[in-house]
């Protein structure tokens, strides 16, 4: 059955009250009261934002962070029926809206996808793959963790504290996150090549030297010696960090 | 049986340590499902510890919008998966306008949210292929009433058959904010619904409020009408005590928990009351 008018209106004027503060006329209630609700719901939502991106907070001014917190929470119905998940679309709505603050801060969309990942990355699902704990970095086929996001910036969110980032410090930056076994998520700055080299990696356990050819033949150039040794090294430290996280079934056919 | 609801803010010291020691867990599912990572090696090894009640947020039973039904197939697999042995609700709204406000907001006491909300609590147990409890919610203003408190919670859980959560800190609450006598509520609910209690602390924020914050330790009177609860329910039902915020040493829980039993035992000691 379907609400009638008047029970659907109330409940809808007191939500509303709480997202944007705006009181209609609501038969019975305790008007001293009422504001109560519009403090703890929005109390929940800010605490989450704040929770979540902690280096924003931070850059923010008071008002500004407030601002768009409430331009966020009443002009956007949320989706998501878990609360954690939530700031994902305070940082979709930013985005979306091309909220004045992006253009204030021109780094503040990455800061955000920065802050953000790092919350999904430590809270999701976890994705179980089959690999051989021990192996040779050099000659087993590398399993990637599944766990793991690539991005890349425009500005150095991830290593460089906001306050001091200028737009001086404009250029690429390439950083794979990723979770390790503890559940810690960790960032390691990367390269166009290897993050080439990691997708290659996501589609199926390749060998470095697989990696080596597939990536010489897609761009038809020749790794140097130097470069060859630098990717290897990677390999070794992402094998320790645990962005590889071991070795596919066939180790000995290479 | 006296439980604690499981907090990420003690989860550590909790598993390392028997400092407190519940016959039972609560969570909410919505704060679980579809969690992995370090959480949930930490919920595993609690879950291999204490078994698991559950207690939703993000139902909104009583929201005038749709049911979420691919939500409502998660929580299914989740109390599945988890052997969860109860799954509570509020009976509140917390979506509304196609929005979540992570917060549950009153329902109008009226005979069409009677009708609307014990429809969708049925919907629910057929789905979930199980009962379900559902919870007094402390409230601070009456929306637009039709209908007592009492009789607009009766008239749902006849019209939906459903169990009740009978969270003794809410009345306590509520007779408070909207005076009313709390052991006069009491004996009107229908004693023979009750499935789970729930105890906690709040917070009194003038003369004529109380917002019930679960950031306080539980208060004398709340006990005195938990007692009073007990000996009309005649009966052992599992109780929870709730704390959310500014939450005390494990120890001082503890205290907490071992009053409720206490409460509970000397309540239930009188002959032939059936205990579990
Ligand atoms: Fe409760």
């Amino acid at each position: 059955m379907q609400l009638s008018e008047p029970t659907f209106k109330h409940q809808s004027n007191l939500a509303s009250y709480c997202r944007t503060g705006k009181l209609s006329t609501i038969p019975g209630i305790i008007r001293e009261n009422v504001h109560h609700y519009r403090r703890l719901v929005y109390n929940v939502v800010d605490d989450m934002l704040q929770n979540a991106y902690p280096i924003t907070h931070e850059l923010l001014t008071a008002k500004e962070w407030e601002g768009a917190v409430n331009n966020f929470f009443t002009n956007h119905p949320c989706q998501s029926p878990q609360v954690w998940y939530m700031p994902k679309e305070f940082y979709q709505f930013l985005a979306d809206t091309k909220h004045p603050l992006l253009k204030k801060y021109p780094f503040l969309e990455e800061l955000l996808w920065f802050e953000w990942v790092e919350v999904e990355l430590f809270m999701m699902e976890d994705k179980i793959v089959q690999a051989d704990k021990s192996g040779n970095i050099l000659s087993g086929r590398l399993v990637l963790n599944p766990e793991h996001h690539l991005l890349s910036f425009n500005y150095p969110v991830h290593n460089k504290n906001a306050k001091l980032i200028k737009i001086s410090d404009k250029g690429k930056y390439y950083v794979i996150a990723h979770r390790n076994t503890e559940g810690e998520v960790i960032f390691t700055d990367s390269s166009p090549a290897l993050i080439r080299m990691i997708e290659y990696l996501s589609e199926s356990p390749l060998s470095i030297k697989e990696l080596f050819n597939e990536f010489q033949q897609e761009y038809n150039l020749l790794l140097s010696d130097e470069d060859q040794k630098s990717i290897i090294r990677f390999f070794e430290n992402a094998y320790k960090q645990q962005l590889i996280i071991g070795f596919g079934k066939q180790n000995d056919l290479i | 049986m006296v439980g604690i609801g499981y907090r990420k803010d003690f989860a550590e010291e909790f598993l390392q340590s028997n400092i407190l020691d519940p016959s039972f867990i609560e969570v909410a599912p919505e704060n679980w499902i579809g969690i992995g990572g370090f959480w949930k090696k930490q919920f595993l090894k609690v879950l291999e510890k204490y078994p698991l009640f559950t207690h939703g947020l993000s139902l909104s039973i009583g929201s005038p919008d749709e049911l979420d039904f691919d939500f409502l197939r998660k929580v299914k697999v989740f109390l599945n998966e988890t052997n969860s042995k109860i799954y509570s609700e509020h009976l509140s709204y917390a979506k509304c306008d196609n929005a979540h406000l992570y917060d549950l907001l009153p329902i109008p006491f009226t005979y069409d949210a009677v009708k609307h909300v014990s429809k969708r609590i049925k919907t629910v147990q057929d789905l979930l292929e199980r009962k379900i409890a559902i919870e007094i919610v402390s409230y601070y203003t009456p929306i637009a009433p039709e209908l007592k408190e009492i009789e607009f919670i009766n008239m749902i859980l006849e019209e939906a058959d459903c169990e009740l959560l009978l969270d003794v800190n809410n009345v306590y609450v509520n007779s408070f904010n909207h005076q009313y006598d709390a052991k006069a509520f009491i004996d009107q609910l229908p004693m023979g619904r009750v499935s789970y209690i729930h105890m906690a602390g709040h917070e009194k924020v003038s003369d004529t409020l109380i917002i019930d914050t679960h950031g306080e330790a539980i208060i004398d009177p709340v006990y005195d009408l938990f007692e009073y609860t007990m000996h009309q329910l005649k009966r052992d039902v599992p109780v929870l005590l709730e704390r959310d915020f500014n939450i005390p040493e494990l120890q001082e829980l503890q205290i907490e928990i071992n009053r409720l039993s206490a409460i509970k035992q000397s309540a239930l000691k009188i002959k032939d009351y059936a205990t579990v």
